[in-house]
């Protein structure tokens, strides 16, 4: 048996060697998937569809509220711990990843450009590798500045008295919230995207360029209208790599997310930028010393449920785009 | 260097004749070898080889479109410029072919009609070329390379349907994007013109890289006609083709040549001699020798060319 295993490595034997971890991977992320189904069950069973609703539950209060009073539930909770209405929750989540991807898309697309087309050697040697090193800083790190720097200065320089005092009944404003949740996650998921449209970039063959400045167009557009068309994929590629890593933001966000359980209101204007919110991935990772109180358990369960399946999609939908894109040769 | 030297070999023009009179000059010989395997199986072209014998009368087939004037382009710290003070005449309804070694000069003079020239850093131009009577360095860059289209060695069809290619140019042009039914005659046009609407004409919203290559190199012929150049610049455009796209593209080359100038780089003289009206024969960046295509390639009257047509070197 052991001398079999001295041999040569024969194509068979590495292909059930590397097969192995891949059908391993496959098999954990299914399994956890049902096991995280299977636990947050109770709670849909027992909100139905308006778990993803807003407003107070049938018990009232916010949804913080509500959170806490599953603590209270204890091992064996009545049904009525289980209520909860998460929406306040889901849609701090959606905001903060949608803005922070959508700037992101911009910002990262003008600088790969930038950083490809029009950047001066000695500029680019300079800024690629930071850029690199930035994406692996931890988030943590973000919260740390975010919370020292950045909400003592919108707590002191953007938010007016006026402001403050025309919500303080319904919420109050004191610096960390969505402004600063937004430009930090911006921050923090922008230089992966610009890292890998660069890379993209770059691959775009010269002749296309060439081709469409040699037929009267802009540097600009010949960049636009082919360059960047034809790495759709890849800027797709890299939203959703970038709003994975958003969604399960957590600790930066717990920070200086003003971690309430707020929906922000865009009816409010101006003001709507300073309210605070607090993601799903924050209010797990906030809650997790509560474990032993099943009602809060299930919930929290069914808060990674929903951040799961949303990456699925995710990554579901990410593959037909790109399906559809590179049917035209794009890459 | 070897410009002095071609004036030198002027009076041995006569010389030259002598050698021809001596049959088979080694020359000859060589460029009846092989023309059997590039021509042979190719009767479309023979017709086409005599007439030249005829076009080498006539002194210039146009009025002169283009005209290239003491135009030296350098690289960088170079010492030697890679175009020497090249001029040269281009007419109308004519294909001028420019021929000599890797590294001549010929791509850079080319590009540098267009103006694609000053994409490569570093790249610096003297002297001035002029379109219809005009300086191109006074015309907005967008206009002159709508005026001055270009082929290029590897076909670049971008990466988009046929439809979208052909019509790219004319839809970037447009200050309001005209619709789909508005650019279609425009499209049929060029793809007509360029031989390839009977091929695809089923099917515009093909993605154009899953044509074949020398379908591509016709779509990307379709495209630089589709903005209706006065010049069209062509950069080996065959080299990258097979023998049979290579025929249908130098078909093409001579029904195009009746509506408009034609400058096409070429490593292959056998090319140049079925396609060309004159051919200039360019060595390290100087011009050695300019002339109808028979002429040049039967009574060279450089030593250089000589050599180069006879298969010497190159």
């Amino acid at each position: 048996m052991l001398a079999r295993l001295r041999g040569p490595l024969t194509d068979r034997r590495a292909g059930l060697l590397l097969g192995a971890p891949a059908v391993a991977v496959v098999l954990i992320v299914l399994a956890m998937l049902v096991f995280v189904a299977i636990q947050a069950w109770p709670t849909f069973q027992h909100n139905g569809l308006g778990w993803l609703g807003d407003g107070p539950a049938p018990t009232g209060g916010t949804v913080d509220q509500q959170l806490g009073s599953m603590v209270e539930g204890g091992e064996a909770p009545p049904p009525s711990a289980y209520a909860i209405k998460a929406w306040p929750l889901i849609f701090g989540t959606a905001l903060t990843t949608v803005l922070s991807i959508a700037i992101g898309i911009v910002v990262s697309v003008l600088a790969a450009i930038f950083i490809v087309d029009l950047a001066p050697r000695r500029v680019r040697n300079v800024v690629v590798p930071v850029v690199r090193l930035l994406a692996a800083v931890p988030s943590v790190i973000y919260g740390l500045i975010g919370i020292l720097v950045l909400v003592p200065f919108v707590n002191d320089n953007l938010i007016s008295e006026g402001q403050r005092q025309s919500v303080q009944n319904v919420i109050p404003l004191t610096g960390p919230g969505l402004l600063v949740s937004v430009v930090l996650l911006t921050l923090m998921v922008t230089p992966i995207m610009i890292a890998l449209i660069t890379d993209a970039l770059e691959s775009v063959p010269r002749g296309w360029r060439e081709g469409a400045l040699a037929l009267g167009v802009t540097q600009w557009r010949a960049t636009m209208s082919v360059a960047v068309k034809a790495i759709r994929p890849a800027i797709v590629a890299a939203a959703v790599l970038a709003s994975a890593r958003a969604l399960g933001e957590a600790i930066m966000l717990s920070m200086v997310s003003g971690s309430n359980g707020y929906a922000p209101r865009i009816q409010d204007g101006l003001i709507f930028l300073f309210e605070p919110l607090r993601p799903l991935a924050a209010t797990i990772a906030e809650n997790t010393e509560s474990i032993n109180s099943a009602a809060l358990k299930s919930t929290l369960y069914a808060f990674a449920f929903l951040l799961l399946v949303s990456c699925f999609v995710l990554s579901l939908g990410s593959y037909f785009i790109k399906r559809s894109l590179r049917a035209q040769g794009a890459r | 260097m070897s410009r002095p030297a071609t004036e030198s070999h002027d009076p041995a023009g006569s010389d030259g004749d002598g050698t021809r009179g001596a049959y088979p000059p080694p020359v000859r010989r060589i460029a009846l070898d092989r023309a059997p395997t590039v021509v042979a199986d190719d009767p479309a072209e023979r017709p086409l080889v005599s007439p030249s014998i005829e076009r080498a009368l006539r002194p210039a087939t146009g009025r002169e479109r283009l005209r290239i004037d003491e135009l030296s382009i350098f690289y960088g710290d170079a010492p030697k410029p890679a175009v020497n003070a090249v001029t040269l005449p281009v007419h109308e309804g004519e294909v001028l072919a420019l021929i000599g070694p890797s590294g001549c000069g010929k791509t850079t003079l080319l590009r540098s009609l267009n103006r694609l020239i000053e994409l490569t850093p570093g790249a610096r131009r003297q002297g001035r070329i002029v379109l219809d009577g005009e300086d191109i360095d006074g015309l907005e860059m967008t206009r002159l390379r709508r005026r001055v289209s270009m082929v290029f060695q590897q076909p670049n069809p971008f990466p988009m349907s046929i439809f979208d290619n052909v019509a790219y140019a004319l839809r970037e042009q447009s200050r309001k994007r005209p619709s789909k039914r508005d650019l279609l005659p425009r499209v049929e046009h060029a793809l007509r013109r360029a031989g390839l609407w009977d091929e695809v004409s089923h099917d515009l919203s093909r993605p154009a890289l899953r044509l074949s290559g020398g379908q591509q190199q016709r779509l990307c012929i379709a495209r630089a006609l589709a903005v209706e150049p006065e010049v069209l610049l062509m950069d080996e455009p065959c080299s990258a083709l097979d023998p049979i796209s290579t025929t249908v593209i130098e078909q093409l080359i001579h029904e195009l040549r009746s509506e408009l100038a034609i400058v096409i780089v070429t490593h292959n003289l056998q090319q140049a001699r079925r396609v060309a009206d004159n051919v200039a024969f360019m060595y390290l960046g100087d011009l050695i020798e300019y002339g109808p295509t028979e002429e040049l390639f039967e009574r060279p009257r450089a030593e250089r060319t000589r050599e180069y047509v006879g298969g010497t070197f190159g």
